[in-house]
């Protein structure tokens, strides 16, 4: 089926998921520039594979699988950690369930210590709401893999926010 | 889902990216388009080169081989002249 047919217009494709696609590089490299950069190769390789796409949730799955594996290939060739100031903290696209600025901060910090398998694995279950098999498919990792990525994440941050003292409210 | 996860989903809320992003895209994408051949056309375009290559390389080595045909003629002849200058110096 032509990717036309199945309602996947190159225009709306990026209009429809510019969001998504920079917010995972962003969450992941934390660097506003280098997330722009990483869009912008994820929807140019979707210009040139757009014939290949075959629905708009193959698109979604197709969007999201590349860019955690441009965003990755992106933090090893600058091989350094992402880090991240006060001002490069963007604003949200939509209106944000009420939370705590500063724990966000905090969580996005923390977040972004992660080494990468798991922070990819984090920034899909709580960016994109994705359960452990959709995340175990669409990394190629296996389902235990994901899931103990997802524990010890959990833990770690909670152990590092007692820390902190901004445990449990 | 705990306060944490909650906290989370706040913290990885979508992000807009910055203004103009998708009409750079599209832009960039159209760029692309204009340098963009049809594989069968790029295939066609390194099969005439890989052959016109081939072809000029078979008429270079066949320049030097007549180049060589050539010279081994000349020194023949060379020495043909010397033995005949010998001959009839010989003779009486």
């Amino acid at each position: 089926m032509q990717a036309e047919q199945a309602g996947c217009d190159f225009g709306g494709l990026v209009r429809e998921h510019q969001s998504m696609v920079f917010s995972l590089s962003y969450h992941f490299l934390h660097d506003r520039e280098m997330a722009e950069e990483v869009a912008q190769e994820v929807f140019l390789a979707l210009h040139r594979h757009l014939a290949e796409i075959q629905s708009p949730e193959h698109a979604v799955f197709w969007l999201r699988k590349v860019a955690a594996q441009r965003s990755i290939d992106q933090a090893r060739r600058r091989q350094r950690r992402p880090q991240v100031a006060l001002e490069d903290v963007a604003e949200p696209a939509a209106a944000a369930p009420a939370g705590d600025p500063m724990l966000s901060e905090v969580l996005r910090r923390l977040i972004a210590s992660l080494p990468e398998a798991p922070r990819m694995v984090m920034v899909m279950r709580y960016q994109e709401d994705l359960d452990p098999a959709e995340i175990a498919e669409l990394l190629e990792m296996p389902l235990g893999t994901v899931k103990s990525h997802l524990q010890r994440s959990l833990a770690l941050l909670r152990e590092k926010l007692e820390r902190r003292g901004l445990g449990e409210h | 889902m705990d306060w944490l996860e909650q906290e989370l989903k706040h913290a990885l809320a979508r992000k807009d990216p910055p203004p103009g992003f998708a009409a750079r895209v599209r832009r960039a994408a159209g760029r692309s388009r204009v340098f963009t051949m049809p594989r069968w056309m790029a295939a066609t375009a390194a099969l005439l080169v890989v052959t016109g290559a081939g072809i000029g390389w078979r008429e270079h080595r066949g320049r030097v081989a007549k180049e060589q045909v050539m010279m081994a003629v000349r020194i023949t002849a060379v020495q043909l002249n010397r033995i005949q200058t010998r001959v009839r110096e010989v003779r009486p």
